[in-house]
């Protein structure tokens, strides 16, 4: 995919390029050049078909990376182009107008972590967890095992020993 | 970007944000809900219809019925603790869960699994596509009335279950398909007892032709319904059958071999028209052709050799940072698992991405306008969704 | 619409003519496959309660509960409770099972209105399908951990024959990781460990590459580790899980591992200094013999702010280590720079210091608010058979310390070894080095009252004996050292035992007298076990202790009749070098408990 890579740097500023797979490679680019890259990989590189946009979150780093992965069936290959935006207030526009499909995408991304896509279609709707008042749920800081423990019983009389700890009770109690 | 096609103009008119000016008080709408619990439609999930008369003015995906956060659950899972859970995403065609995450942490973490784990990985996955496509055959018979078509190839569906079984231990989630390779060989006498599945599924197959498709009700009411126009497939991301139905000869097993696929003989099956009946009739020979490939895998495979790689102690595998997409044709499109890895011993970020997201959301609500309300369970059915994988 | 469309349905009719293919007698059970992952089964008599299956279940179904089993040496008691509320029949823990007796049958078909039924122990609490032959079964070869060690590389037995340097070399880093990788921290090896290492925590460390926090963690619990690293016993590794389907964890060797590791110049840093007792608190104790035991209890007195001197006769401290372990297994500076990280900790060792002669424990009782015995086994046991009072018979202790003195020895062209345990095999090498330096070749013979198949002595040096090319002849009861004319040793008469111990038990062994054998040697070294010096405690001291078959009465701590005094190590309990630190810690921690409660001891 080196050929790809030499013309895509022609006239797109791209960060790091990392070449996974023979027919995969992931590059990181600034917000404001996504949408230009991504029309320019569809319409004029093949990559017509959007397999996923979906988001990590780099919360040590105060980041999150939106992953926006397309192909090109003719020649076999993928490319996932990387953002990087800020956690704090995340928003990112939206290409809701060069797959209309991403619309669903983005609605998710608002609901899950939290990223807005300000004029992308039903983007404010909910779409899964209906009356979620917490924070969006899959951010890194939203502790499931607290939620699980706070939200539902254990159920009763379930006690755990660790093998270690239980044989220096039954067998050194004191340590020695 | 491709015109509106379809015909608005006896709706309602579009408000400034883009809704639409429905007056449920003028009487001229209503409002009606097919689902989550209903016979024409398609698992844990609803569809929040208007309609004027009977016929569809807006249709809107509801899903989150069945939501247990698996992406989520994963980040906290251990790479080994992962493996039961992924099966879970999909609950009609299990294995490709199990497929996508193995070989995408394989490939993190630098394994390469034995050839003969590749074959049974290959024939594992067309099992499960053949139980995919009887459920839906029986399922969009079913959204028209012709209840008997489902119990015949559920009958076939739980024979071949039955080798599941014996082959994995388990008959839905089978949990075979662990990093690094697969559990175990073939039982002993396996071959046999799958080629007698194999008839009988043949000549279940015969009877599902002459009852379903050469049906007269069935053909009228699926030829030219639900067309989807073929120049929508990329705007909607549209893959797998319900593409190949149009058409298009998308299928990831010829355009990016994986496993033994490049060892097997096949033709992407394809229909011109693009309606329910095109996609269903597509779906019908990709289950003869999971036929025909199970007897090809299984002519073709090697019988020895190890089954697993030799792995570190699963206990405390951690796999460097990187990420990776891993995809597959399963029997409703393309099916693929983005793994994302920090160089601990838990994944950072798992994203599941399955044909039913695209299909059954923005593509369902986009093809339902103009719908006949008759006519929706058998349109959503010809998308072959599977709601669990909306919401992971 | 062709008309075929409309007929071409009726064709479902000829069903109506077939048999259904429903099963039709639902009394009647369907089994499920042979690989069928139905109800667990587990033999509790082969599980260890290690819980690692707790560990992998991701579904947090299984607790490992007391079902009323005593926990013993590689076994915790514990059984594993399965909550089907939560299994989801993955079988990772069938995977992942160290003994391979979890299982699962094929059974799938129970019901029972009580919900709570359906969280039970497999094995403990009978269920129908116990004893059922099918089910899930780990498949062969199939494993989630690694089974075989990680190889040491040691030197060859060419290499080593002739000189004293250290046999083993030690992992380097890739080596220990993989090694390291292997364990599943269970725990179950600490129970085993007379010290109570922290041994899956410092094992994690050295995966984590974190050899300071590994160090750390050794001297908490052991200040000989860099000498346990190398000579310890090491039964943890007996009682280590991945030994019942594999080979169990090198604990030792990953000891050994971080002590390399770790500059010796950072080890005090890492140990951390001692505590400063408050004005007036400190104490001060009197320890005699400078080998682990006493040093140890020294170690965690002076580590409390307390004032330590060790008495010690020989010209150097160590101890055993030093004066019974050859140099090839134990290199006297790794030995030294322990000694020197307790000595950091403000312990003063006197050597060259007899007590009884130089000191009298009359005075060592005046003078310190506690003393500690720690005198160990230093006296030869002597098999005293005819001949046996010859000069030319030696005591293996004796001639190990001449060794290690550089005291200069006479080494016969050709000898013979009374023994079979640990310190025969260890004279015995010894001299075969000093002969292959003298002469060019060996002529060792070893004589062992025990068969092969019960030897007392390591495997480990039952194999390198073997290839340094030692002679060891089992099941062979001395009976009298044969001097010729000149009363020159000529060798050693043996007849072939035929069995050790009487019906009772007890050592009364029989022989086969036809089957007699002359073993030539200009040289017998006696090897049979040691007994403690206590000459030195003066016989006032002597009158007031309390004894026990022929050893001081000590309780559990290790205190004994007398309140001032304590005794530990060897000289009480018998010779090993972890025992013995173990013993110091207890003494230390009694003696501390003895401060705080009663004030002034002595």
């Amino acid at each position: 995919m080196q050929d790809l890579q030499t013309r895509l740097a022609q006239h797109t500023d791209l960060g790091e390029w990392t070449q996974q797979r023979a027919d995969l490679a992931f590059v990181t680019v600034a917000r404001e050049h996504l949408h230009g890259l991504l029309r320019h990989l569809r319409d004029h590189e093949g990559f017509t078909h959007l397999v996923l946009l979906t988001a990590v979150d780099w919360l040590e780093d105060g980041q999150f990376q939106l992953t926006y992965l397309m192909n090109n069936r003719a020649a076999a290959r993928d490319i996932g182009v990387r953002v990087l935006i800020p956690r704090e207030g995340a928003d990112m526009d939206s290409i809701h107008d060069l797959w209309p499909t991403a619309a669903t995408y983005q609605r998710e991304l608002r609901e899950m972590f939290g990223i807005d896509f300000p004029g992308s279609p039903r983007v404010d709707e909910e779409f899964i967890l209906e009356g979620w008042r917490d924070m969006p749920p899959y951010r890194r800081d939203f502790d499931t095992l607290k939620y699980a423990q706070e939200e539902f019983a254990e159920r009763p009389g379930r006690v755990s020993k660790d093998p270690e700890t239980h044989m220096k009770q039954k067998l050194y109690p004191d340590g020695a | 970007m491709v015109q509106d096609l379809s015909d608005r103009s006896q709706y309602p008119a579009r408000n400034r944000d883009g809704t639409l000016d429905v007056d449920l008080t003028s009487g001229k709408y209503l409002k009606l809900w097919q689902g989550p619990n209903h016979p024409g439609i398609t698992g844990n999930m609803s569809v929040e219809l208007t309609v004027c008369g009977d016929e569809v003015v807006e249709g809107k995906t509801h899903v989150g019925y069945l939501h247990r956060g698996f992406e989520k659950l994963m980040e906290r899972r251990t790479f080994i603790q992962c493996f039961p859970i992924v099966c879970r995403i999909c609950v009609p065609e299990p294995d490709f869960n199990e497929y996508c995450y193995a070989a995408a942490v394989e490939e993190l973490a630098g394994v390469e699994i034995p050839e003969q784990a590749k074959w049974i990985r290959t024939l594992i996955l067309e099992m499960g596509r053949f139980n995919s496509l009887m459920m839906y055959l029986g399922g969009q018979s079913g959204s028209l009335g012709l209840g008997v078509i489902g119990q015949w190839t559920t009958y076939v569906r739980d024979l071949m279950l039955d080798r599941f079984e014996e082959l994995t231990g388990a008959r839905i989630y089978h949990m075979f398909i662990l990093p690094g390779g697969v559990r175990d060989t073939l039982p002993e006498g396996f071959d046999a007892r799958m080629e007698e599945t194999l008839r009988e599924a043949e000549r279940t197959m015969k009877d599902v032709w002459n009852v379903m498709f050469q049906n007269a009700v069935f053909r009228k009411r699926t030829i030219g319904v639900g067309y989807i126009n073929p120049a929508l497939f990329d705007d909607y991301g549209v893959t797998g059958p319900t593409a190949r139905g149009g058409g298009v000869a998308k299928d990831v097993r010829r355009d990016q071999p994986y496993l033994a696929y490049p060892d097997l003989e096949f033709e992407v099956n394809v229909a011109r028209d693009s309606d329910i009946y095109s996609r269903a009739d597509v779906r019908r020979r990709d289950a003869l052709q999971s036929i025909d490939l199970i007897r090809q895998i299984l002519a073709k495979m090697p019988r020895t050799g190890p089954v697993m790689a030799k792995m570190p102690n699963m206990l405390h595998w951690k796999i460097p940072r990187g990420e990776t997409y891993i995809r597959g044709e399963c029997s409703r499109g393309e099916y693929g698992f983005y793994v994302v890895t920090d160089g601990s011993g838990y994944p950072r970020r798992v994203n599941v991405r399955g044909p039913s997201y695209t299909h059954a959301m923005a593509l369902l609500e986009r093809l339902i306008v103009n719908c006949n309300i008759a006519d929706v369970a058998a349109l959503l059915v010809s998308l072959h969704t599977y709601p669990p994988e909306i919401e992971r | 619409m062709p008309i075929t469309t409309v007929l071409s349905p009726f064709r479902a009719w000829k069903f109506l003519f077939q048999n259904p293919v429903t099963v039709r007698d639902p009394l009647t059970e369907r089994p499920g496959a042979p690989r069928y992952r139905g109800f667990h089964q587990n033999d509790a008599e082969k599980c260890v309660g290690c819980g690692t299956c707790e560990t992998i279940c991701q579904n947090g179904a299984i607790d490992m509960i007391d079902v009323g089993l005593a926990p013993k040496d590689g076994d915790s008691g514990l059984r594993p409770r399965i909550d089907y509320g939560r299994c989801c029949w993955c079988a990772l823990c069938v995977d992942v099972c160290m003994t391979g007796s979890l299982s699962m049958s094929n059974a799938y078909t129970w019901t029972d209105a009580n919900a709570d039924a359906f969280r039970f122990t497999p094995g403990v609490d009978k269920k129908p399908w116990d004893n059922d032959q099918l089910g899930y079964r780990r498949p062969e070869g199939h494993a989630l951990h690694g089974k075989d060690r990680v190889e040491m590389a040691e030197l060859e037995p060419e290499a080593r024959i002739g000189t004293f340097d250290e046999i083993v070399a030690g992992y380097d880093v890739a080596r220990a990781r993989l090694e390291a990788d292997r364990c599943v921290e269970c725990g179950l090896c600490v129970a085993t460990c007379p010290a109570h290492m922290a041994i899956p925590q410092y094992i994690k460390a050295v995966r984590d590459g974190d050899y300071e926090r590994g160090l750390a963690l050794l001297y908490e619990t052991n200040p000989f580790s860099q000498v346990c690293g190398r000579v310890c016993t090491h039964k943890c590794e007996t009682a280590c899980a991945a030994g019942h389907e594999g080979d169990p964890i090198a604990i030792r060797w990953l000891k050994r591992h971080i002590t390399d590791q770790v500059p010796h110049k950072d080890y005090v840093r890492i140990v951390g200094k001692p505590k400063k007792a408050a004005k007036g608190e400190a104490k001060t104790i009197a320890v005699v013999g400078a080998g682990p035991a006493g040093l140890t209890a020294a170690y965690d007195l002076a580590r409390q702010g307390h004032k330590v001197v060790v008495y010690e006769v020989r010209k150097h401290p160590g101890g055993m280590p030093r004066y019974g372990i050859p140099e090839y297994r134990l290199p006297y500076d790794i030995l030294d720079a322990d000694i020197d990280v307790i000595r950091a900790m403000g312990v003063e060792i006197k050597c060259e210091t007899r007590v009884g002669s130089d000191i009298t424990m009359d005075e060592l009782k005046a003078k310190n608010d506690a003393v500690i015995l720690a005198i160990g086994l230093h006296l030869g046991r002597s098999t005293r058979i005819p001949g046996s009072d010859h000069a030319d018979v030696r005591k293996a202790v004796d001639l190990l310390r001449q060794v290690t003195d550089e005291d200069p020895v006479d080494v016969p062209k050709s000898l013979v070894v009374i023994g079979g345990g640990n310190v025969a095999m260890d004279i015995a090498r010894t001299m075969a080095r000093l002969q292959m330096k003298a002469y060019g070749e060996v002529a060792v013979t070893v004589t062992a009252l025990e068969d092969k198949a019960h030897f007392l002595a390591d495997p480990d040096e039952i194999r390198e004996c073997g290839e340094e090319g030692i002679d060891i002849v089992d099941a062979r009861g001395p009976q009298e050292v044969v001097i010729d004319a000149d009363g020159r040793v000529e060798g050693l008469r043996t007849w072939r035992v035929q069995s050790i111990f009487d019906a009772q038990g007890r050592f009364a062994p029989s022989y086969d007298e036809s089957d007699e054998r002359i073993h030539p040697g200009d040289m017998v070294i006696e090897a049979i076990g040691q007994a403690a010096g206590v000459d030195m405690l003066g016989e006032g001291l002597t009158e007031a202790l309390e004894w026990n078959r022929g050893r001081i009465q000590v309780d559990a701590d290790g205190r004994t009749s007398e309140s001032w005094l304590w005794a530990i190590g060897d000289c009480v309990k018998g010779p090993d070098v972890v025992h013995a630190v173990a013993d110091g810690h207890r003494a230390a921690k009694s003696i501390l408990a003895a401060f705080e409660g009663k004030g002034d001891e002595a």
